[in-house]
C-alpha cells in the first residue's frame, strides 16, 4: 500500500537519511528505501519527534507534522524531504 | 475481518500486563467519600491526595460554595444550550469581565472545558498560509488542537529557545503568519517555560504571535496569580492566553484571553465554542469568585511553594529520583513501568493518592509518580507522605541506605 509515488528520489537523500538512521535504529532492521518507520523501526511518537527534528537539521527544512500521516517508509520521507527542499528554492 | 478495536491489541496486552490483576487499576480509583480538598475515602482508607493540581486548594472556598448555592437556586442546573444560542447568561458574561480584568486584557472567552479552549482557539487561529511552532512536550489538548488547523505544524524543541529560533529563521522568508505554542508550566515535570528568551526570539522577526498555555500556572505564579509572563513580566508579548479553571481555581471550565482587535470573530468561527453546550451557572459563579481569591492568594502561593519545597526536601532525602525542582509538581522517576505501577499501589494501599504516568504520556520516556502540592496540606500531612513514600520506595528496592539518607538530610538541612 505504500508503493511509490511518482519519482524514486535519489541516492543521496536515501544515504543521508540511512546515515541519520543509523543511530535511531534500535531494533537493528535492515535500512532499505521500504523499512517502515512504525513496523519495522518501531518508532514512538517521542523518537518520531526527535528523528525528524535531525532530518530539518540535516537539510535545513521544515517538516510540518501534517506530513507524517503519508510517511510510512523511508523512501516516502525521502520524496517528501525532496519536495519541501525543492519548494524552498522556488 | 479485524475485531473492531483490534489496533489497541498492544496496548491491551501492556495494560493487562501491568494491572491486569487483583490489585488497584491506577486509572480507576474511585473516591467514596470526599473529605476536604486535601483528603478523600478510597477503598475504605482515610487517603491523603497530593495528585489533583488543586494548588490554591480552592475546592472548598466558603465565598464560592456560597455563589454557586446561589446560581443554582437562581438560574438552574444547566443553560442547556450553547454560547451563542441560549447559553449565555448574566454570569457567563461577568465571568468574562472578571477575567479582562484579572489579565488586563481587552477580549475574554469563556469555554467548558481548558480542553476545548485549546482545541478551539489553536484549529481556529492560523489559516492555510500560516505556521504553528509549538513546544514538542505540549499537551495532548494542544496537539489535537493543531492537528484540526490547516497551518503548517513545526515542532521546536522542549524548552529550547535556539531551536525554536532556527526554525522560524527557516520560515523569515514565507508569508503568512507565524504562531509560537507555549506552556508556562508543564505539567508533567512542572518546569517553567523559558519565557524571556521565547519573547527575545519572537520579537526578532515579523508577523509572529505568541501564545501560552497557563493552565498549571494560572494562580501559582506572578504576584497577582497572573501566571509565567506576570513573573517574567512580559505580559504585553504574550499574545493570547489560554488557560483552565479546573486547576488552581478549583472548578471546569477553560478561557482565552488577548488584545487581539479582531479576537471577537472567534466566538462565531471557533467550533468548539459554538457547538457545545456552555458551562453550567453554579460553575461560572464559583470561577468568578475563585479567581478574586486566586488575585489576593499570595499567601497562599507562599504556603504552596513551601509546601512544594519540603516534598521535594523529603523525597529527595529518601534518595529517590526527582525529575522537577522548584515547582508545585514533584515527579518522581521509577526505572519502568513494573516499579512505578507497584511503588503506586503501595503508596495508595498506605493511604498516599499520586498521579501515575507512563510513556508514551511523560518526556523521555519516564515512568512517574506525579505528585502536586496544595496550599491546604498540613505539615503533618506531608510528614505522613514522605513517612509513607520512605517505607514504600524500601519496599520496591528504590530507597537508599538509611546511612545515605541521613547523610542527604544533612546535605539538605545544610545547603
Amino acid at each position: 500500500m505504500n508503493a511509490p509515488t511518482g519519482a524514486e528520489p535519489s541516492p543521496d537523500t536515501l544515504a543521508a537519511l540511512f546515515e541519520i538512521l543509523k543511530s535511531f535504529n534500535k531494533t537493528g532492521a535492515e535500512l532499505a528505501p521500504g523499512t517502515r518507520f512504525s513496523e519495522d523501526l518501531n518508532f514512538d511518537s517521542l523518537v518520531v519527534m526527535e528523528f525528524i527534528a535531525v532530518v530539518e537539521d540535516a537539510f535545513d527544512i521544515s517538516v510540518p507534522l501534517n506530513i507524517l500521516p503519508d510517511v510510512a517508509t523511508i523512501r516516502d520521507l525521502a520524496v517528501a524531504v525532496e519536495k519541501i527542499v525543492a519548494e524552498d528554492k522556488l | 475481518m479485524a475485531a473492531l478495536l483490534d489496533r489497541f491489541a498492544p496496548i491491551m496486552s501492556q495494560r493487562d500486563a501491568l494491572f491486569g490483576d487483583e490489585g488497584v487499576n491506577p486509572f480507576q480509583v474511585k473516591m467514596d467519600q470526599v473529605l476536604s480538598q486535601t483528603e478523600a475515602m478510597i477503598g475504605g482508607r482515610r487517603t491523603i491526595l497530593v495528585g489533583t493540581n488543586n494548588y490554591l486548594g480552592l475546592t472548598f472556598a466558603p465565598e464560592a460554595l456560597k455563589a454557586a448555592h446561589e446560581a443554582l437556586e437562581a438560574c438552574g442546573t444547566g443553560t442547556t444550550g450553547s454560547r451563542v444560542a441560549n447559553g449565555t447568561y448574566y454570569g457567563h458574561k461577568e465571568l468574562e469581565d472578571t477575567l479582562r480584568e484579572f489579565f488586563g486584557k481587552e477580549h475574554a472567552m469563556v469555554f467548558s472545558t481548558g480542553f476545548l479552549a485549546n482545541l478551539g482557539i489553536l484549529s481556529t487561529l492560523m489559516g492555510p498560509e500560516d505556521y504553528i511552532l509549538m513546544d514538542a512536550d505540549c499537551h495532548a489538548s494542544i496537539y489535537d488542537g493543531v492537528r484540526g488547523s490547516t497551518a503548517q505544524i513545526i515542532r521546536f524543541r522542549h524548552n529550547d529557545a535556539a531551536d525554536l529560533d532556527k526554525r522560524l529563521a527557516r520560515l523569515a522568508d514565507k508569508p503568512g503568519n507565524k504562531l509560537i505554542v507555549i506552556e508556562g508550566i508543564y505539567s508533567m515535570l512542572g518546569d517553567k517555560a523559558p519565557l524571556a528568551d521565547i519573547v527575545a526570539v519572537k520579537k526578532k522577526y515579523e508577523n509572529v504571535y505568541l501564545l501560552s498555555d497557563e493552565a498549571h500556572s494560572l494562580g501559582v505564579l506572578g504576584k497577582y496569580g497572573r501566571g509565567l509572563p506576570e513573573e517574567v513580566g512580559c505580559e504585553d508579548d504574550v499574545d493570547f492566553i489560554v488557560g483552565t479553571f479546573s486547576k488552581s481555581v478549583g472548578t471546569v471550565g477553560g478561557f482565552c484571553v488577548s488584545n487581539h482587535p479582531q479576537f471577537d470573530i472567534l466566538r462565531l468561527m471557533t467550533r468548539a465554542y459554538v457547538f457545545t453546550a456552555s458551562l453550567p451557572p453554579s460553575v461560572v459563579a464559583s470561577a468568578t469568585v475563585n479567581l478574586g481569591l486566586v488575585k489576593n492568594g499570595g499567601a497562599l502561593r507562599k504556603r504552596l511553594m513551601r509546601n512544594a519545597q519540603k516534598l521535594h526536601a523529603g523525597l529527595t532525602a529518601i534518595g529517590l529520583k526527582i525529575a522537577s525542582e522548584n515547582s508545585p509538581v514533584v515527579a518522581v522517576v521509577a526505572p519502568d513501568p513494573m516499579v512505578a505501577v507497584a511503588f503506586w499501589r503501595g503508596l495508595i494501599e498506605a493511604g498516599v493518592y499520586v498521579n501515575l504516568a507512563l510513556p508514551p504520556a511523560t518526556p523521555y520516556g519516564y515512568s512517574l509518580l506525579r505528585a502536586s502540592l496544595c496550599a491546604a496540606h498540613t505539615e503533618e500531612q506531608l510528614d505522613e507522605v514522605i513517612a509513607i513514600f520512605a517505607q514504600v520506595a524500601a519496599k520496591v528496592g528504590l530507597a537508599s541506605s538509611p546511612e545515605k539518607q541521613v547523610a542527604e538530610r544533612k546535605r539538605i538541612a545544610v545547603g
